[in-house]
């Protein structure tokens, strides 16, 4: 197991290597400059000259991207052209956002992905089932911000039960410790943030949550419809188990690990593919962060936050590996 | 118990007439840096112009240059030294006293710096210094009428010395540099800035104790937010559609102001088929701008025949009105005809100057085929890309636009048709002619003599013809109806200390 993990990482290494440099070379040869982005064409030719100098382009790409990757091992993911702050420090800002934002859609996407998904394998091709079949495809079509748009404009808009988007209302106050609001409105006692950041989850939680819900729940469906054909579970009912039981410790437990591996995947994607949902509901995590940035042709913001998704993507991969090794004895590395 | 109700509602009532004490300003824009070396972008601007004085700055609802910190100033005969005497009682957030020497060292620093902005003092400072603790003397390089317009921009604003260091850009929050009306009490990047009254402003105190802006990634939230009253005021960047639309809500009232920003064809006058001056002339009749305005933006624009815009002196229509016949003529002249047409394309870019842009390159199309002698592809690059193309005059015919740095007609002139700043502009127009006349004009004094020299430059420009004016924006916000004090001015300064909501 342990020389699993240690494999793993190493082989991690030239995947982000080759990443990286898709990304660097890309962003290079893509027409557009970054001094000319954030200057517009009013400036001066010495000062765009000047800049280009400060920020190291005027030296040829290969050394350039040396540069970058030696820095990248000491830890440095370079200084941001627009704002001159580092790029580390920027995607912290970013990333409590993000996460607290998917980790909200993942429990939406969860709640309604495993119970309607075990259900509708329970009675196959029941209404339950048929129902859950429509969802899924329809929720599978819909563009994420065109549901978004749609949920602002009823619970918004209209029925006024919810805030349409931000983290939180600009009346409130809330002291930021961790970046992660709900916790930072527990931390501090401060209930009435509590209340209100909950309010903002709701609708860019839900919209998220919705979208990837169809994904689970095809696929615990259709795992759990296989795990009933099983000869065990012919078994177990044969020994007069009770079906809830047979559905939850039987049935569940044995399709979980191909749901495992998808919902850790998904999961991975979410914390870098939430950026239209981010940008519908001005939720300021790194979906919107990296759209911003592309805007401006900020090289380093944008590689800094493409070999942060990709180190997320590894790390929960092997985390997901670990816990199906820990949850199903037969898996064996 | 019905007259204590009564009481209670009264007391409520009275309550709710009351200023509030916060007010909440919603954007689609950003705030970049809060440095005034480096801000040019316009809402790192917007907010500096709230918690930050210069010198000299803008009267409000017009373009009068009143005094500021300077409380009076002397031009020299010659017009190359200003002396200006600062007021007494100016003070930073943190009570540092803004005295000569921090006037001098800031704007020292920002010609030092070089950042976006500095070119605005490098072109016509060439020294500066604290005469005495309350007087500073500026040193021209020439005489330049436009150097206080200058200095009224952000760029010249003193800042703390004990804040911003001297070697390099400040990209944090200021907490000890305010010396206008609010100070910032707290900036979360991209998310929200909130202002809070400066108490060490030497000037009247904001109306409003609080303002807090937020920013919003889209206009469509941003309408919303203002129509469930997350936000008291949508400033900058509502769609025109929806605009429109909540003229119509009874919960909102909604404002047009006058705005310097103009939107204009520039040709590459270097390229084919546009190094042909009969060609831009002829385009030049053929667009249709009350065609842009009525259909694009509903009204919410004015068309313009000059680069100068209408309401700023030495305006006048020199382009000419509308005519096909005469562009007609022009293409037979130049060579063309209907089975021979002029093939050309046409740039806009989507990702600048908002959704309405390809709405506007299909209207100009539509206007420039009506000749039945033009034919039009419409091509688009985004923004970083777009740019990168016009400097390296890969494009022939484009769409951009200008927002003035300082309020004179030199600023919408010298950088269109003099020679380095039609380079930087994608256009390559280079005239002597043109260009001993622009430095005339900001050399002299006397406003007649200038205004002569801004007709003939205007005239000429209509002749040759390199950039074609198409029309001139309005500036639009919108706010719930219980917000006052809300002025969309000229100069673009947007004053959050004289806004209130009852």
């Amino acid at each position: 197991m342990k020389q699993y993990i240690v494999v793993r990482i190493i082989l991690a290494i030239p995947m982000l290597f080759i990443l990286l440099a898709v990304i660097f070379f890309v962003l290079r040869i893509m027409p557009g400059d970054p001094v000319l982005a954030v200057l517009g064409g009013k400036a001066p030719k010495a000062v765009i000259d000047r800049l280009r100098h400060e920020l190291g382009l005027d030296k040829p790409i290969i050394v350039q991207f040396g540069d970058y990757l030696l820095n990248l091992f000491k830890g440095d993911l370079g200084r941001s052209t627009l704002t001159e702050r580092p790029v580390w420090g920027e995607i912290m800002d970013r990333f409590p956002a993000t996460l607290e934002l998917t980790i909200f859609a993942f429990i939406v996407a969860l709640a309604i992905g495993v119970f309607w998904g075990a259900e509708a394998a329970r009675r196959k091709d029941g209404p339950v089932d048929v129902a859950a079949r429509v969802f899924a495809i329809l929720m599978y079509a819909i563009p994420v911000f065109w549901l978004g748009l749609v949920m602002q404009m009823i619970f918004g808009s209209y029925l006024r039960w919810l805030p349409i988007g931000s983290r939180i209302s600009p009346s409130v106050d809330l002291k930021v410790i961790t970046g992660f609001y709900l916790i930072d409105s527990i931390i501090t006692l401060n209930w009435e943030a509590l209340k209100d950041v909950l309010a903002h989850l709701v609708l860019p939680g839900t919209t998220l949550g919705l979208v990837i819900s169809s994904i689970f729940l095809r696929m615990v469906r259709n795992n759990a419809v296989l795990m009933y054909s099983m000869d065990f579970v012919k078994a177990a009912r044969a020994r007069g188990i009770k079906e809830r039981v047979i559905l939850y410790r039987h049935v569940l437990k044995n399709a979980f690990v191909p749901i495992m591996t998808m919902m850790g995947l998904q999961f991975a994607l979410l914390l870098g593919g939430a950026v239209l949902t981010e940008t519908t509901f001005s939720w300021p995590g790194m979906g919107s962060y990296l759209v911003l940035r592309i805007k401006y042709r900020d090289f380093p913001a944008v590689q800094g936050t493409v070999v942060f998704f990709a180190l997320m993507v590894i790390v929960i991969s092997i985390l997901v590996d670990i816990i199906n090794a820990l949850v199903d004895p037969r898996v064996r590395y | 118990m019905r007259k204590y109700l009564v009481i209670l509602f009264a007391v409520l009532a009275l309550l709710s007439f009351a200023v509030k004490s916060t007010v909440v300003v919603g954007t689609t824009d950003k705030i970049v840096i809060l440095d005034p070396a480096k801000a040019y972008d316009y809402f790192s601007c917007n907010v500096l112009e709230n918690i930050m004085v210069g010198l000299v700055g803008y009267k409000i609802g017009g373009s009068e240059i009143v005094p500021q910190l300077a409380q009076s100033w002397e031009i020299s005969k010659d017009g190359l030294t200003y002396t200006f005497h600062l007021r007494k009682d100016a003070k930073f957030e943190d009570g540092t006293p803004i005295d000569a020497k921090a006037v001098a060292w800031s704007i020292e620093r920002a010609m030092k710096l070089n950042g976006d902005p500095a070119f605005l003092l490098t072109d016509v400072v060439k020294s500066v210094e604290a005469v005495d603790d309350y007087t500073v003397k500026f040193t021209l390089k020439k005489p330049d009428v436009t150097f206080l317009s200058r200095l009224a921009f952000t760029v010249a604003y003193p800042v703390n010395p004990k804040e911003y260091p001297a070697d390099k850009f400040f990209n944090g929050m200021p907490q000890k540099s305010a010396s206008g009306p609010y100070k910032v009490a707290q900036w979360v990047r991209d998310v929200k800035i909130v202002l809070e009254a400066n108490p060490n402003y030497f000037g009247e105190q904001p109306k409003t104790k609080r303002i807090v802006v937020m920013f919003y990634d889209d206009a469509a939230t941003l309408r919303m937010a203002l129509e469930t009253g997350e936000i008291d005021i949508a400033y900058r960047h509502l769609d025109p559609r929806d605009f429109l639309d909540l003229k119509k809500s009874q919960f909102v009232k909604t404002y047009e102001g006058n705005s310097p920003q103009i939107r204009y064809i520039v040709f590459n006058v270097k390229k084919a088929p546009f190094d042909n001056v009969l060609v831009r002339r002829a385009i030049a009749l053929a667009v249709d701008r009350q065609a842009i305005v009525d259909e694009v933006f509903v009204g919410l624009a004015k068309p313009l025949y000059s680069m100068i815009p209408m309401g700023m002196w030495g305006h006048e229509d020199v382009f000419p009105k509308r005519n096909l016949e005469k562009a007609k003529a022009l293409l037979k002249e130049a060579g063309y005809s209907a089975s021979n047409p002029l093939k050309i394309d046409l740039w806009y870019t989507p990702t600048h100057y908002g959704l309405t842009e390809s709405d506007v390159a299909q209207v100009l199309k539509e206007a420039l085929e009506e000749t039945g002698m033009i034919k039009v592809t419409i091509k688009y690059a985004e923004w970083s890309t777009y740019i990168d193309y016009f400097l390296h005059g890969q494009m022939g015919m484009f769409l951009l636009g200008w927002y003035p740095d300082y309020l004179d007609p030199d600023d919408y002139i010298s950088p269109f048709l003099g020679t380095e700043g039609a380079k930087s502009l994608g256009s390559f127009y280079s005239d002597p002619q043109m260009d001993e006349w622009i430095v005339k004009a900001r050399s002299v004094v006397d406003i007649n003599q200038r205004k002569a020299y801004y007709h003939k430059i205007q005239v000429k420009l209509a002749e040759d013809a390199p950039y074609v004016p198409l029309w001139q924006g309005v500036a639009t916000a919108a706010a719930l109806t219980n917000v006052k004090g809300i002025l969309l001015e000229p100069t673009q300064i947007f004053r959050y200390y004289i806004i209130y909501a009852e």
